[in-house]
């Protein structure tokens, strides 16, 4: 009987809960990505570097993995947070990091001011929900 | 006959397997290290709070242990001890600290003293890859 009633009730829950379930997967609300270097406001020589992605109170899957509190890496540069309900696009301003990748070889960016963000990403290549993304820094680069 | 077949395989195992690493290849330039702290670092936590540990990783990415996916693995901190056996599982104590869920660093807390750290890398069953991914020993000492 408790059961029972156990199990109408969550069938009762799911039925009121649906239409406002996000489609994204969830992510921990104390999830924290930052960007480790460079700091904001470097300026770089040349426009090659490593940058060093830091992610707290989650964890790294490659992309087509689904697990629980994991997700992967992309890279924003110069450009604003994708919608949150669509995959992250994939272009030379939305880098993927499918494989599991904590860091990255940045390569060809022109002289001037860049603007750099972290976002990770699900197995599908959606945003979380809560969305879990780093403050924006800007980079100068300064030519050799 | 069995028997026979079972024991043809010991064998060739052991033929097969030196005892040096497990299975899973890693890239030859893949490069593990300590972000934070330092070689030598003097952490004045007072010995009971957790300071923070980062784990870098080049040329190589980063799955949740049981993912098998090519060039990944998980971190393994070592706390006070040398590298484990290489063609067993990483051991799960104290000190070998594993981050199975894929984490790329730590709250870590140490008791005043002089303490080692080392990062290797295991595949998705917990054994070290071939050639093995493992950073240099560093030493801290917590105040």
């Amino acid at each position: 009987m408790i059961q029972l009633l156990t199990r109408g009730i969550f069938a009762a829950l799911l039925l009121v809960s649906a239409p406002t379930f996000a489609q994204n997967t969830p992510a921990p609300p104390n999830a924290e990505l930052y960007i480790i270097w460079p700091p904001d406001g470097e300026v770089i020589q040349g426009g090659r570097l490593w940058v060093r992605m830091g992610l707290k109170n989650m964890g790294i899957a490659p992309a087509n993995i689904q697990k629980e509190g994991t997700g992967h890496h992309h890279f924003l540069i110069d450009t604003d947070v994708p919608p949150l309900d669509e995959p992250i696009p994939s272009d030379n301003n939305h880098i993927h990091f499918g494989g599991g990748q904590t860091e990255a070889r940045l390569t060809g960016l022109e002289p001037g001011e860049h603007t750099l963000q972290l976002m990770l990403g699900d197995h599908d290549h959606f945003p979380h929900d809560p969305p879990v993304v780093s403050e924006k820094i800007t980079i100068i680069v300064a030519p050799y | 006959m069995k028997l026979t077949l079972s024991t043809m395989l010991a064998v060739l195992m052991l033929v097969v397997m030196p005892a040096q690493a497990g299975d899973t290849p890693a890239p030859e330039e893949a490069y593990l290290y300590i972000g934070w702290p330092n070689d030598g670092e003097v952490i004045r936590t007072g010995g009971g709070k957790p300071f923070r540990v980062w784990f870098g990783l080049r040329h190589m990415g980063v799955a949740p242990a049981g993912i098998d996916v090519p060039n990944t693995g998980h971190h393994h901190l070592l706390v006070n001890t040398p590298v484990p056996p290489l063609d067993e599982p990483i051991p799960a104590d104290d000190n070998h600290i594993h981050f199975g869920l894929g984490q790329t660093q730590t709250q870590l807390t140490l008791p005043r003293g002089q303490h080692t750290l080392q990062l290797i890398m295991g595949d998705h069953a917990h054994i070290p890859h071939d050639p093995p991914v493992v950073s240099r020993k560093i030493t801290v000492t917590v105040q």
